[in-house]
């Protein structure tokens, strides 16, 4: 393995095939590969087989482009600022994507196992749901859970019985391992040593639960920086395939640290989301209309960025508006 | 000076005041809370500087007791961790807070809901070809699943207070054990770990609870509605028998704390 190798923005969206099994960093709408997302529609891709903890304007950003095949997950949208996943429900209801529903917990067990090398993880959250109906499980009614894929387990859980303590009926969750972790770190050091701010969501979970990694670093320190407070990271180098160097990359998501969510950039997306139409134009401006991400932060321009910095003693924005006062 | 602590009148608070002030008033100090994004944030925040300090809050995207001083706009914002006792992820909120037995007290939204408390946040319609997709559980079926008691807070309409929810997201008292999909009371379904369930059920109109059978009733109606107004914007034959009486609207003071100490921005109270 050895130290992650460096790459740019193109070189890392080449990596990516079509119908490729990913997942990613963050929550929601914080700490998303967004550079790497809109690489991804840029290049073409097709097919893509969605694992993710939860969804957010990047699965929207490649909904909208009609790239996901497969979205296994447990909630999508943009929370205070697009109450719902428009691409991901419109293609929901027309039928031209495969949705495989859990609990948020039941995500993170599924990746808890791949992460550990397990075949399997146990949980009591969200027994006595529809989430566990038989008739709603979209995978095997697709023919899928045939055993032909090898990203795809035969059955979506089990129910078994406590064999230690004679607790009674459990939920067993299959591991996942995706074929790449996308991952938006704020420090990687020059030998790879990953760390994150604040929350660290299921971070450390996906880099260890993919095949491969990849991770756009807003910043690359030197790795005897991150070393001597080696508490503070969550993935060693030699976990980490290929490096990105990119700031700015999580935007419009936010990045603990450096910057705040850009919420009009959101809302207007949303909006823009919600019509086939809608989306085609704003990813003609955003996506298509701009050569990679320089150009994509100089569209922005200094002055809106400069707004989503963050204090530095508190870690997001103090001059961002937030609400209606 | 302080506000006081009498009673607002009606016309000097919004419904969306009253909501959060209701749904504050149901964390007992001490609990530890684990809450949603949104009205489920105001009301623990409002808990915590009003009549909770020891109350303590968790938030899925892994702040553990963290001590905001910005009110967060959702559970993944960089201000939920400030000062918090612990700043993990997800496998420490849902499994070594929720999972091992933590928490007191889950705070929940939800779109719509049935007689039995069980409710939807994925679908309308058909599962396999829906008329509309919500946002999906999130880890709305895993607080409510293993916390003691749940408390949702959500909007009052005909349409979203249900017979039947088409989709049963989260677990309310009588559920269906699968795989065969019988329909048993959630102790049933949960065994050894049962801990307990949807305690209340908090909307714009009235405060309502769980009989025995796990059966909702209407507990409390908010000033300036009756029961039977209740009732009309209920899906299901709600029972209004067991009354006991009007919501205590929001004091003075708990006013002034939303409006300057939980949300002086604006986020979520207009």
């Amino acid at each position: 393995m050895g130290k992650p190798q460096r790459i740019t923005l193109k070189e890392a969206g080449a990596l990516i095939n079509d119908g490729n099994m990913l997942t990613f960093s963050g929550f929601t709408i914080w700490r998303r590969p967004m550079a790497l997302i809109y690489e991804l529609v840029r290049q073409g891709k097709k097919g893509l087989h969605l694992f993710e903890v939860n969804g957010g304007t990047h699965t929207e950003v490649l909904a909208g482009a009609g790239a996901i095949n497969i979205w296994e997950s447990c909630w999508v949208g943009h929370e205070l600022y697009g109450k719902l996943g428009e691409g991901v429900a419109r293609a929901q209801c027309e039928n031209t994507i495969i949705i495989e529903d859990y609990s948020h917990a039941q995500v993170v067990a599924r990746l808890l196992a791949g992460a550990y090398g397990l075949p399997f993880f146990p949980t009591a959250l969200s027994m006595g749901t529809d989430i566990l109906n038989p008739q709603y499980d979209m995978l095997k009614k697709a023919g899928l859970r045939d055993g032909s894929n090898p990203k795809i387990p035969m059955q979506k859980y089990t129910m078994a019985d406590d064999p230690f303590y004679a607790m009674g009926e459990i939920l067993l969750m299959p591991a996942a391992n995706p074929d790449w972790a996308i991952v938006y770190a704020s420090q990687v050091g020059d030998e790879g040593t990953i760390r994150v701010n604040a929350q660290t969501y299921t971070d450390a979970e996906v880099i260890k639960a993919a095949d491969k990694v990849i991770v756009l670093a807003e910043e690359i320190v030197p790795d005897s920086y991150l070393r001597s407070e080696p508490e503070k990271n969550i993935a060693p180098g030699y976990a980490v395939n290929y490096v990105v160097e990119l700031p700015w990359a999580a935007h419009p998501t936010g990045s603990q640290g450096y910057y705040d969510v850009d919420a009009d950039f959101i809302r207007n997306f949303y909006a823009a989301s919600k019509t086939k139409a809608g989306y085609d134009k704003w990813a003609e401006e955003w996506i298509f209309g701009v050569d990679g991400h320089d150009e994509y932060l100089a569209k922005l321009g200094i002055t809106n960025l400069e707004k989503l910095r963050a204090n530095k003693v508190l870690g997001y924005s103090t001059r961002a508006k937030r609400g209606s006062r | 000076m302080a506000a006081s602590n009498d009673l607002a009148k009606p016309g000097e608070y919004k419904p969306i005041d009253l909501l959060a002030v209701a749904a504050a008033r149901e964390v007992n100090d001490g609990d530890i809370v684990f809450a949603g994004t949104g009205l489920p944030m105001l009301a623990i925040m409002l808990a915590q500087q009003a009549s909770a300090p020891n109350a303590v809050c968790i938030y899925e995207a892994g702040s553990i007791d963290g001590r905001p001083i910005d009110l967060p706009t959702s559970v993944g914002d960089a201000r939920c961790a400030h000062q918090a006792s612990v700043a993990a992820g997800l496998t420490e909120a849902f499994y070594g807070q929720l999972h091992s037995g933590y928490v007191d007290l889950a705070f929940l939204g939800g779109a719509e809901i049935d007689k039995y408390g069980n409710v939807n946040t994925t679908v309308v319609g058909d599962y396999c070809s829906p008329e509309k997709r919500f946002t999906g559980s999130g880890g709305n079926p895993d607080i409510n699943a293993l916390a003691r008691r749940t408390v949702f807070i959500m909007v009052q309409e005909k349409r979203r207070f249900k017979e039947n929810v088409d989709y049963i997201t989260s677990p309310g008292w009588r559920l269906p054990k699968w795989p065969s999909g019988e329909m048993v009371h959630k102790k049933e379904v949960y065994g050894k770990f049962f801990r307990g369930g949807v305690e209340a059920v908090i909307t714009n109109m009235g405060v309502f609870r769980f009989d025995d059978e796990g059966l909702m009733y209407l507990d409390t109606v908010h000033p300036g509605f009756t029961a039977e107004q209740v009732k009309e914007n209920c899906g299901f034959d709600l029972n209004i028998s067991r009354v006991s009486g009007e919501t205590k609207p929001p004091s003075y003071y708990e006013l002034e704390l939303l409006y300057t100490k939980v949300d002086p921005e604006g986020i979520f109270l207009p």
